[in-house]
């Protein structure tokens, strides 16, 4: 039975890591050169926040640090500085799932998004600070408010996709829901 | 069952955050790092994505492919409507045609009076675009040529109508171009024919911004730009663009490349000329009495 457990949350792991992957293929496509003028979500952040709400243990340090990592160096931004912040709003999320597992969703949303906002303020700030060039303000709240908007798709996809959703009280000895 | 659990993260608690510290402190670190020594770390930086993006080589051509086949898909339905366009382009391009064989022919005519030698070395790299920057933020594609073709940073890519942009971050066979749109991108340009110098400064749109004309009054809309080759990074002479001049007044760039679909792009060889530093010495005979007048000026 702690087998299976086991299995199953590692498994996730895996479908968290391959979706990421994915999200990473997707943004290479070498489809237009041309610059698009607007930004879409950030759906890794997104994806990433939703879980640590929902199921913390799907979403381990490590493996979002790397991920995030990852697709700094890819994406060409400061490697490190943005990895760290998502880390940080992660745990924050973290520590607040247990209070926010009997709330409702949109007292998750305001969490999620006060982290949002919170970790994008204090990437620009270090840029600013340490005087490295950094995006368009225009472009930079776009994309903080798209990921906003995205964020209930992309909690409700895993909610029903996924099947990852908050523990209800007492199922957590009984945690063995296979995906 | 459940016991057990909560026991093991109490156990593990000051681990995890030891775990998260020592996360978090790596992440900063590297991030100060670059900030100190830029160069190591994005040379880092060119070998991850030259190890990462190959191997997703496989299952990205034949996605970008089948996007595109979509797309053209979609043109088919205006097919009639560029049809009709296509005749008239190509009835203005005979014209054009004529008088590019009678300018090539009194080109050749007239460098065959000068004897002029045309440089051999500007040959170039074909290499085909991978991936894109991933990020509405940054300007840049990946190309599957890299440091084992003899690619430099700093060369001149094109695609066979114009400039697209220079090499920065060389991975063993990847580089990347980073394209005239991004914001970090400089190039200096020549506009014809008044030949002013300015500046062509990508600002994240469609059209650099062209900058530091030394006379703004002599650059019309619809004037030529070329590169100027100042500064010694790029050859000089590679076709830009056409000037506009957008609602605000300001001198933009239409760009000559087709930055909507990149696939091949030709990198340009161009090796640093030899500078002239010596502000020029005395000649004198290569033998006879030279030696002597040396000799005595040590006496006297």
């Amino acid at each position: 039975m702690a087998d299976a457990g086991a299995l199953s949350l590692w498994f996730m792991r895996a479908v968290y890591a391959g979706i990421a992957g994915g999200l990473v293929f997707v943004h290479l496509l070498p489809l237009d050169a041309r610059p698009p003028g607007w930004a879409g979500p950030d759906l890794f952040i997104a994806l990433t926040f939703a879980w640590a709400v929902r199921r913390p243990d799907y979403v381990p340090p490590l493996l979002v640090a790397g991920l995030a990592l990852m697709m700094d160096l890819l994406f060409q931004r400061p490697p490190g500085l943005w990895a760290a912040l998502t880390l940080i709003g992660t745990e924050a999320l973290r520590r607040r799932a247990p209070a926010l597992r009997d709330r409702t969703f949109a007292a998750d949303w305001a969490a999620v998004a006060g982290v949002l906002v919170a970790i994008t303020l204090g990437y620009r700030l270090v840029l600013t600070l340490l005087l490295v060039d950094q995006p368009a303000l225009g472009l930079s709240l776009m994309q903080l408010l798209s990921t906003l908007i995205a964020y209930p798709l992309v909690a409700l996809g895993s909610h029903l996709v996924l099947g990852v959703r908050k523990s209800a009280p007492g199922d957590l000895a009984t945690t063995r829901r296979l995906p | 069952m459940a016991s057990d659990r909560g026991q093991s993260e109490d156990f593990s608690g000051p681990l995890k955050r030891l775990l998260l510290g020592v996360l978090l402190l790596c992440l900063l670190g590297l991030f100060l790092v670059w900030r100190i020594d830029s160069p190591r770390v994005e040379r880092f930086r060119a070998q991850v994505v030259d190890r990462v993006v190959p191997r997703m080589d496989w299952a990205m051509a034949p996605v970008t492919g089948a996007v595109k086949v979509l797309r053209d898909f979609q043109s088919y339905q205006r097919m009639y409507q560029q049809n009709q366009d296509l005749r008239r382009e190509l009835q203005q391009m005979k014209a054009w045609k004529e008088a590019a064989l009678q300018l090539e022919q009194e080109n050749a005519r007239l460098l065959d009076l000068n004897k002029v030698q045309l440089d051999p070395r500007l040959t170039y790299v074909t290499g085909v675009v991978m991936a894109d920057s991933g990020s509405p933020f940054r300007q840049s594609v990946l190309i599957n040529v890299g440091g084992r073709d003899g690619i430099m940073e700093g060369w001149a890519a094109m695609d066979g109508l114009g400039l697209v942009g220079r090499i920065s971050g060389l991975g063993r066979s990847t580089a990347r171009v980073i394209l005239l749109t991004d914001t970090s991108s400089r190039i200096p340009v020549t506009v014809q024919p008044s030949g002013q110098r300015a500046l062509l400064i990508g600002d994240n749109s469609l059209a650099p911004l062209l900058d530091f004309v030394e006379a703004p009054d002599q650059v019309r809309p619809g004037d030529r730009v070329l590169t100027s080759g100042d500064g010694g990074v790029f050859p000089a002479g590679l076709v830009v663009g056409q000037v506009f001049a957008d609602p605000g007044g300001r001198m933009r760039l239409r760009i000559a490349a087709d930055y909507e679909r990149l696939e091949f792009l030709r990198v340009l060889r161009s090796f640093a000329r030899e500078r002239i530093d010596d502000p020029g010495d005395l000649i004198v005979p290569p033998q006879g009495p030279a030696p002597d007048i040396t000799a005595e000026a040590g006496d006297g």
